[in-house]
């Protein structure tokens, strides 16, 4: 091993490698899940496969981050049988148009917000964006009218889903793990 | 757990930004109930009122439209999924139905009431 890299760094690499891997394989499953719940109408996706993601605004840093958003674009459109179709162009700027808006928010607003509004904030932007695309490149002036029904399906989808990750990093050991807490209390209790 | 003061403000500004959508949605149109179907290859326009089935050409094949009975639904569609199929017929001014994958939506334009002149001349 070279003098010049700490083996402190390369361990947290490897902590961020596997942390990664594993929000990835939670995106895989859940898309799955997804897609065996029936849509009532064309466009309306429940966004649980996007958990993980927001599970990982507290935890994970950019590079690594918007690498789970990619795994995540990849484990839907895989599912799906979409990946190399034009909606798989849907799914990446809708995944990384909320990545970018959670993590932005997380990072100007801290602690003032929490997993509530930043997956309201993410789910609300990712469906404005693809009406958009619909609008820009499918649909024209049409899209306007899936506009209204899609951002309301975001707001209580993402609402819901910021709820269900707040309790979740409350209750959840292996969160608090992650997050180096569990480890910052048994050094204050020592 | 414990909601925040500013996830309530964006939980009220994102409402807000859905109502501001559905104002804009769906604050014009008038006259008689017509289809307005949009393909890959153009854009057509129907009477509500005449049955009739229409096939639209798009990139996975003709997605088929059936006007029936003063209501409009996708009876068939080369879509994978089908969920244009599933979701059914409409009838009603501003209601959809759009298949992704195969670039056609179909949708009820007009507000269905009769247009009266304000002045006759003669």
């Amino acid at each position: 091993m070279p003098e010049s890299i700490e083996p402190r760094t390369i361990a947290t690499r490897r902590g961020y490698a596997d942390l990664t891997a594993l929000l990835g394989a939670f995106c895989f499953f859940l898309s799955a899940v997804e897609y065996m719940v029936p849509k009532p109408l064309p466009f309306m996706r429940l966004g649980i496969a996007n958990l993980p993601i927001l599970l990982a605004v507290d935890l994970l840093p950019l590079p690594w981050f918007l690498a789970l958003a990619l795994v995540k674009v990849l484990g839907m459109s895989l599912v799906s049988g979409s990946l190399f179709s034009y909606i798989a162009v849907f799914s990446l700027t809708g995944t990384m148009t909320a990545a970018l808006v959670m993590l932005g928010a997380r990072a100007a607003f801290g602690t003032w917000v929490s997993a509530v509004g930043i997956s309201v904030l993410g789910a609300v932007a990712s469906n404005a964006v693809q009406v958009l695309i619909a609008g820009v490149f499918v649909f024209g002036d049409a899209a306007r009218l899936i506009a209204p029904p899609f951002m309301a399906m975001g707001l209580v989808t993402g609402l819901l889903l910021g709820l269900f990750a707040q309790a979740f990093a409350a209750k959840s050991k292996w969160y608090a793990v992650a997050r180096g807490e569990l480890g910052k209390e048994r050094r204050n209790r020592g | 757990m414990r909601v925040k003061p500013l996830d309530l403000i964006i939980i009220l500004a994102a409402a807000a930004a859905v109502a501001f959508s559905a104002v804009v949605a769906y604050g014009r149109g008038s006259g008689a109930l017509q289809v307005d179907i949009s393909g890959a290859d153009g854009e057509w326009i129907y009477p509500l009122s005449a049955d009739r089935e229409i096939r639209v050409a798009g990139p996975l094949g003709d997605t088929v439209v059936e006007i029936r009975g003063k209501s409009v639904r996708i009876a068939d569609s080369p879509c994978p999924n089908k969920t244009c199929v599933a979701a059914g017929a409409i009838s009603e001014p501003d209601q959809w139905i759009a298949c992704l994958p195969n670039r056609v939506f179909v949708r009820i334009v007009g507000t269905g009431k009769e247009e009266k002149v304000d002045a006759g001349v003669y």
